[in-house]
């Protein structure tokens, strides 16, 4: 299913939201300076990070570091280590369940009714078979999770992902997703049930289940990428691609063809047999 | 191929018609070879994936896992191509020494990357979904991990080359994410912020991978 117009974000409220930010005294912190013009590939390769708010991006990113490091990692270590893993997971799956009506939604505006379907079935079985979300019944009947939020629904619609955006506390997003993110606010049935603790404490559990999940994976991402920020841009966006086409396989890049016998590191070189034996 | 005796009057429709037969045999070799070439990149695929799985589960230490995924990693990976792609735009203005370099730190840098990512997955089973071919001389391998506790399946795709020495690896995208596409990101980030030097680069690998082991 497709819109007739294609909302570009790109081009619209974005590129309004990134002019106000770079001249609103934010100046060269804020906004990444495009390589000359003379340098096509330059250029290009600006074009395709899609991150004309690098500079700001990075100062965001710093100081999510510095709040995850100090408030967020610690208790998510705690939560961890301290809490035993069926209980973990009964929690995880109580709040993914919770999140059960949002997916509903987005799977309905992306014409989806097999997962819509799946996801309704999911929220019936799991909420009273699965003891009140807590045990993924209809997961081991064959309802397999995939969560839906509303970037999906924009990228499904033919949204581009609009540049890129790291927001304070919440992480990396994109202009596209930012937005699905206010709207799966909205479209969240529990916050209207103006039972502000529960709001709350839901909140802080799926911050905090969420990290302790990537625990590993963001340690070792930090400590083996020669730049971090970016490999989270690259992750993040990657995963978000993945997200929108529901795992179907992704176009693949171009890799250069090397001869078997030949090696390239230079016409000019005679190469000396230094490759070790195999 | 196993095949039952086909029907007299169709034996004797090929005795009458040479040129079916022909082209029924020209058919079948043209439709076979392809399946033939998968078949042998996915086999390539289960060993290899088997031999990373067990070697985990059988390491102790972090430095005989290294060692481990290193021997695995230059048998069965194609890192002259995985090398040149990451580097990206700048390996064309890259100096000989640096390409060389380059090369040393990056395999350096990838046992240190991933030596340690699939610890958890040692003595997992793969199941091969299917494959395909990508171009003349690549196949992806889509197969899927169980990750156990009920979580979703892992999906492993890995890119194939056929090369003169046999199947090597030259790309793994695992849950959608290609290793190849999240080095060359962030490697082109390190050079920029280093003013386009690609020595910048070769310091931070330096820097990360430590000395030479």
């Amino acid at each position: 299913m497709r819109l007739t117009r294609r909302p570009d974000l790109r081009g619209g409220p974005a590129r309004v939201l990134i002019a106000l930010l770079c001249l609103g005294g934010l100046g060269p912190l804020g906004c990444a300076t495009p390589p000359p013009p003379d340098d096509p590939e330059a250029l290009e390769s600006f074009r395709q990070t899609n991150d004309p708010l690098e500079p700001l991006n990075r100062v965001v990113f710093a100081v999510n570091i510095e709040a995850d490091r100090y408030i967020l990692k610690p208790v998510a270590y705690v939560y961890k280590e301290a809490v035993p893993e069926p209980v973990q997971d009964g929690i995880g799956n109580f709040l993914q369940n919770l999140g059960s009506p949002a997916v509903f939604l987005n799977a309905v505006l992306q014409g989806d009714v097999d997962h819509a379907g799946a996801t309704l079935l999911r929220f019936v079985i799991n909420s009273t078979v699965g003891l009140a979300g807590t045990a993924d019944v209809a997961g081991e009947m064959g309802f397999v999770r995939r969560d839906e939020d509303f970037g999906q629904t924009l990228g499904v619609w033919g949204a581009d992902e609009g540049p890129y955006i790291m927001l304070p506390f919440l992480g990396p997003s994109n202009a596209r997703d930012a937005l699905g993110l206010a709207v799966d606010y909205f479209a969240d049935p529990w916050i209207y049930l103006r039972y502000e603790k529960f709001n709350y404490s839901r909140f802080g559990a799926e911050v905090v289940d969420a990290r302790a999940r990537n625990y590993e994976l963001l340690n070792d991402l930090e400590k083996t990428s020669v730049d971090y920020y970016a490999a989270v841009r690259s992750l993040y966006r990657q995963d978000r691609r993945d997200a929108v086409r529901n795992g179907a396989e992704a176009a693949l890049p171009p890799l250069p063809d090397i001869p078997a016998d030949e090696d390239d590191l230079e016409d000019e070189e005679k190469e000396p047999a230094r490759r070790p034996a195999q | 191929m196993k095949k039952k005796n086909p029907p007299g009057d169709r034996r004797n429709r090929f005795v009458r018609r040479p040129w079916a037969a022909l082209l029924a045999v020209a058919v079948l070799l043209v439709t076979a070879v392809p399946p033939a070439a998968a078949g042998g990149a996915e086999a390539f695929i289960r060993d290899t994936a088997a031999r990373v799985f067990t070697s985990y589960a059988g390491e102790a230490t972090d430095e005989q896992r290294a060692k481990a995924f290193r021997e695995i990693l230059t048998a069965t990976f194609e890192l002259k191509t995985i090398a040149r792609f990451t580097l990206g735009r700048y390996w064309r203005v890259a100096s000989s020494d640096q390409r060389k370099e380059y090369r040393r730190l990056f395999e350096d840098f990838l046992v240190l990357a991933y030596a340690n990512r699939f610890r958890d997955l040692g003595g997992v089973k793969l199941n091969v979904v299917s494959v395909r071919a990508v171009n003349k001389r690549d196949r992806l391998v889509q197969s899927e991990v169980d990750p156990g506790g009920g979580r979703p399946p892992i999906r492993i795709g890995w890119r194939v080359r056929e090369t003169g020495r046999g199947h090597r690896i030259v790309d793994v995208i695992v849950d959608g994410i290609s290793m190849s596409v999240t080095q060359r990101d962030q490697f082109a980030a390190a050079i920029r912020s280093a003013g386009g030097k690609i020595d910048g680069l070769l310091a931070m690998l330096r820097d990360k991978t430590g000395p030479r082991r």
